[in-house]
């Protein structure tokens, strides 16, 4: 023993300055025990186990699957947005010259008019 | 608890029908040993039966992670030092964070408190141990009040017999300073 434990010993001693209530190490114990959930069995954990490497079995086949889907939504938005583009163009054609004759027709002009104010331009 | 004791019950823990029957006795046997070891680190009664509470629900929780070659006495101390542990490190953050604490020390704190008996000499030892490091305030008390070997507090906190001398020796040191600036 050092000289310090020595002086400290004697200087305060080793007595337990603590106390706790009256009965409550009596009362702990049924304390804990109303508090403790059921145990989870064996049994369950080897299924809940199972269960797991089912899942990791599967893994690589549903990540195929996203990966298909992937692809097949990216064809049919190429495809679609491809097309729409087509009949875009196509209808803008349609629409410009349907205009034409009939604001041709609603301002009364012929061909002979129309190269006049060009002309005129 | 004898080994052959301490063997048959953890059989008994192992086995689902009586389980919690021995478990039951497990709680009868350890609480008292292990909330003097939690109080003397947290000071408080509140404080030591809540983390108690903690330490045997973490047990029962985590049976199947004991390793049965392991002394289960030792396994449930390693379980109330972490939790005493946890608990020093909330409370130290909570303080640093808190604008509002009193300003109280922990003789003044003690003094007050119901379940307390000590005196002023005492109260003054418990600041000076609530002022070492986490590890010397844990070797602390286990060799001083409950005169516990080294190599049993070695394999508790998983040091080696010559930290925990050193450690122990500084701990002495710093206490009895402490006591010489008093008188």
């Amino acid at each position: 023993m050092t000289n310090d434990e020595l002086y400290l010993k004697e200087r305060v001693g080793q007595k337990n300055p603590f106390h706790t209530p009256e009965g409550y190490f009596d009362q702990f114990t049924a304390n804990i025990m109303a508090q403790l959930p059921e145990q989870t069995s064996h049994a369950h954990r080897q299924v809940v186990d199972q269960h797991f490497v089912a899942k990791k079995v599967t893994m690589p086949v549903r990540h195929w699957f996203y990966a298909a889907a992937c692809v097949a939504a990216l064809v049919v938005t190429a495809f679609s947005f491809h097309f729409h583009e087509q009949a875009d163009g196509q209808q803008q054609t349609v629409v410009s010259e349907t205009y034409m004759d009939e604001a041709a027709d609603y301002a009364m002009l012929d061909n002979m008019d129309i190269y006049q104010l060009l002309a005129e331009e | 608890m004898t080994k052959d004791e301490e063997r048959l019950l953890m059989q008994q823990l192992i086995d689902p029908k009586s389980q919690r029957q021995a478990f039951e006795r497990l709680v009868r046997e350890y609480s008292e040993q292990l909330y003097w070891q939690v109080r003397r680190t947290v000071l408080s009664h509140e404080d030591a039966n809540d983390i108690l509470q903690n330490v045997f629900l973490k047990a029962w929780s985590h049976l199947d992670d004991f390793h049965h070659d392991a002394k289960i006495s030792t396994w449930l101390y390693r379980i109330a030092v972490n939790e005493s542990l946890d608990f020093l490190r909330r409370k130290k953050n909570q303080i640093v964070v808190s604008a509002d604490d009193s300003g109280q020390s922990v003789s003044q704190t003690l003094m007050a408190d119901r379940y307390f008996d000590g005196d002023q000499t005492e109260a003054l030892l418990q600041e000076a141990i609530s002022r070492l490091p986490e590890v010397q305030r844990l070797v602390f008390n286990l060799r001083y009040f409950d005169e516990m070997k080294y190599s049993d507090i070695s394999a508790l906190l998983q040091t080696s017999e010559g930290a925990l001398k050193a450690s122990y020796h500084i701990a002495v040191k710093k206490i009895s300073e402490f006591f010489r600036s008093h008188d």
